[in-house]
């Protein structure tokens, strides 16, 4: 099988993860009681109706009272043509409502991510080249404090400390500043150190652990001997073969990070990004939106580890693809 | 081994040997059985005769008639099923970790001494410790912390904080600062809850999610690991895919969403987290099981007529044990944090008082009464970092061919 048609097959399985975890996500809905017809009926129960009518009559508008395939097809459809309803709660379509989340989720992702990726792997093949020094200590150090510190609690911590005592960053953000100003800058440099020293260390201890082998292998020593610079040495004949095993755990780790603290993050400093969406979502009882945040979010993830299989056996030619 | 090993081959009792696995095995189900039942029943007691809102052991004490000494001894606990399960948890810990340890102290005392050579994880180690006698004890020392509004804000024992901010000082007041007492060391948050107390019913609710995730993780993990690489074709096929949608789900939002359907305490997180939590270990046992079936015993013990079963029981998982344990102790902490997050967003378990709970709670209050935030803020950083270190100095004294790596 050649790459093509691995990617081709590769590309096939994810999209059937995502079926997957949506028939599980509306199974979840169709068999859980829908807020809205127990409402109806309390309504109709409190102005002297009969309530199981009116529950019969929401169930109708709703179409809940079709077959179970008929509204899993519906389901299906409106998921894949990006018909996510209508959002109660901020009024607007639910799509409408992730855009403006992912505008503001975006202005620091990018950054962190990108910052990671150049810093991690790069202070790791580091403080390999020089380990058991005291650099090597240090970024050790670091790495083993940003992977077991809680981002919240350190984000609190940060934002009283530059906040609220020295001043040095706004303690509130303002989403009217423009995106490419010193203001929105300043704003965002918290929240980037935050998910950069939490994302960092698992990326620089296996880049570490991993670049320490090829440090005294034979082509090592073949690239030395012919007299070539420690720079292009370390970047051609170190970091390439580390970025093999070290992609498939940079995805796996940006999108525990990116899923599970850029929620945490936004709430401690107040952005209006993707997570708060999803929580207000949730606080309000707004469904549609709960709904679309979730399924954003398996996308997401899914098309993560989709990039993740796809960019490791690009990298590894030695890679034989009837085994995977 | 006992003192009593004979020194020379022909001297060996070969009689007394020969059924010698037999014998521990069935010690360690007897163990099990005889722990397990009085918590089995229990558990049923609890669900068939006892009501909402009775305590367990009072209404024991009335049927058993022993109410007298009962309150006498001071026995009127009220355990959740989370907390019979986390005691069956320790046993099979017990069970399977310290008992096969204390029966080879030859390779205890190696692996200690492999373990204490990085410092840190000792220390580590010490923490845990800590954690899990706080977590197992401290609820039947300490009482659960009450609201109190007349003790708000108190500072903890050699910290102060500004008049201004308490309304009723229990310490001294020296020159407008109210200064903390002994009678709450790590001082009080907004309710007035005593945060020394609150940190160590914590602890209780850490060690639950630790045992007992570890335990599903483990038991889904390695079954599906082996059978996985036992069965091999369309099985092992089917079940890696599995473990593909596994890994790709993400659990978090998919517990926010059974959350916000069905609402969910901390049994529901610790099932929902330990059900979609295992499929790194299952690969990792898999590759582990396909690694170790090579070996050359594998094949003398088929020889010699062992079946499938006995050898994945008895050779397979054994081998493969000790990774296991390092890698489930570097995934705990991502259980522990998730359930901080949780808490932190204020939509986790209320019955239960957690360090993300106090975090949170602390939070308005941060720039005048750090402690809130502080306290349960650092226990959980140690906890987290102390398992990644033990997990690592495991993995070095455990396994002599590889470095200490974190990514799994």
């Amino acid at each position: 099988m050649g790459v093509g048609r691995y990617i081709v097959a590769r590309m096939a399985w994810a999209a059937m993860v995502s079926l997957i975890i949506v028939t599980i996500t509306f199974l979840l809905l169709a068999f859980a009681p829908n807020p809205s017809v127990s409402e109806a009926a309390t309504q109709a129960a409190l102005q002297g109706g009969d309530p199981a009518a009116a529950a019969e009559r929401e169930r109708a508008l709703r179409g809940l009272d079709q077959p179970l395939y008929v509204r899993y097809a519906d389901f299906l459809r409106g998921v894949y043509t990006f018909e996510w309803g209508w959002s109660q709660n901020r009024a607007q379509p639910v799509t409408a409502a992730l855009k403006e989340g992912i505008y503001y989720t975006a202005q620091y992702s990018i950054p962190w991510t990108v910052l990671t990726l150049l810093i991690g792997p790069l202070v790791g093949v580091y403080s390999a080249a020089n380990m058991y020094s005291w650099r090597d200590h240090i970024a050790t150090g670091v790495a083993f404090f940003g992977w077991a510190i809680p981002n919240f609690f350190f984000g609190i911590v940060l934002l009283v400390i530059f906040g609220v005592h020295l001043e040095w960053v706004p303690i509130s953000y303002d989403p009217t500043v423009p995106v490419v100003s010193v203001a929105n800058a300043f704003q965002l440099l918290l929240p980037v150190v935050v998910l950069v020293t939490g994302s960092i260390g698992a990326i620089m201890r296996v880049s570490r652990n991993e670049s320490a082998e090829f440090q005294n292998a034979a082509f090592m020593k073949t690239a030395r001997a012919k007299g070539v610079s420690p720079l292009r040495a370390y970047a051609y004949h170190v970091m390439r073969p580390t970025m093999v095993p070290l992609s498939t755990t940079l995805v796996s780790q940006l999108l525990v990070i990116f899923l599970g603290s850029s929620l945490l993050i936004e709430i401690v400093f107040g952005i209006p990004g993707l997570g708060r969406v999803t929580f207000d979502a949730l606080i309000n009882q707004d469904t549609n939106l709960v709904l679309g945040a979730t399924l954003l979010f398996t996308f997401i993830a899914v098309i993560g580890n989709l990039i993740e299989d796809i960019v490791f056996t690009i990298l590894d030619p030695r890679i034989s693809y009837d085994d995977r | 081994m006992n003192d009593d090993t004979p020194r020379t081959f022909d001297e060996v009792d070969w009689e007394q040997h020969s059924d010698r696995g037999g014998v521990s095995v069935s010690r360690r189900l007897r163990m099990l059985i005889i722990g397990g039942t009085p918590i089995a029943l229990l558990w049923l007691y609890d669900r068939l005769a006892v009501g909402q809102r009775e305590r367990i052991f009072v209404s024991l004490g009335e049927d058993l008639g022993l109410s007298g000494l009962f309150s006498t001894l001071g026995i009127d606990f009220d355990p959740s099923s989370l907390d019979l399960l986390f005691v069956f948890t320790m046993l099979l810990f017990g069970a399977y970790v310290l008992v096969p340890l204390s029966q080879n102290p030859r390779m205890t005392r190696y692996y200690w001494r492999e373990f204490t050579r990085n410092r840190p994880a000792v220390v580590s180690l010490g923490w845990l410790g800590v954690v899990f006698v706080g977590g197992v004890v401290g609820p039947f020392v300490i009482a659960m912390p009450e609201q109190n509004l007349l003790a708000a804000y108190q500072p903890p024992v050699f910290g102060s904080v500004d008049m201004a901010y308490v309304n009723n000082c229990l310490g001294g007041i020296e020159n407008g600062r109210c200064h903390g007492t002994w009678a709450h060391p790590l001082g009080t948050d907004r309710g007035g809850k005593d945060v020394f107390a609150a940190v160590v019913h914590g602890m209780t609710v850490t060690m639950q999610i630790t045992f007992i995730t570890t335990t599903l993780v483990a038991l889904i993990g390695i079954t599906v690991g082996t059978v996985s690489a036992y069965a091999g074709g369309w099985v092992d096929e089917l079940l890696m895919r599995f473990v593909d949608i596994v890994l790709s789900f993400p659990t978090l939002l998919f517990f926010l969403l059974i959350l916000y359907i069905y609402g969910a305490g901390l049994g529901m997180f610790i099932l929902v987290f330990s059900l979609f939590g295992w499929g790194a270990t299952a690969r990792y046992v898999r590759s582990k099981a396909l690694a170790v079936s090579e070996a050359a015993f594998i094949d003398s013990a088929r020889l010699s007529g062992a079946s499938t079963y006995y050898i994945v029981r008895r050779h397979v998982v054994p081998n493969t044990a000790s990774s296991i344990i390092t890698q489930l102790t570097l995934i705990v902490p991502g259980f522990l944090l998730a359930e901080a997050q949780l808490a932190f967003l204020g939509i986790g378990d209320t019955a239960v008082p957690t360090w993300g709970e106090l975090i949170s709670s602390g939070r308005t209050a941060i720039d005048f009464a750090p402690w809130i935030v502080l306290v349960p803020g650092f226990a959980l950083f140690l906890t987290i970092l102390a398992f990644n270190f033990v997990g690592d100095a495991l993995l070095d004294a455990i396994n002599p061919e590889s470095d200490a790596e974190v990514d799994r």
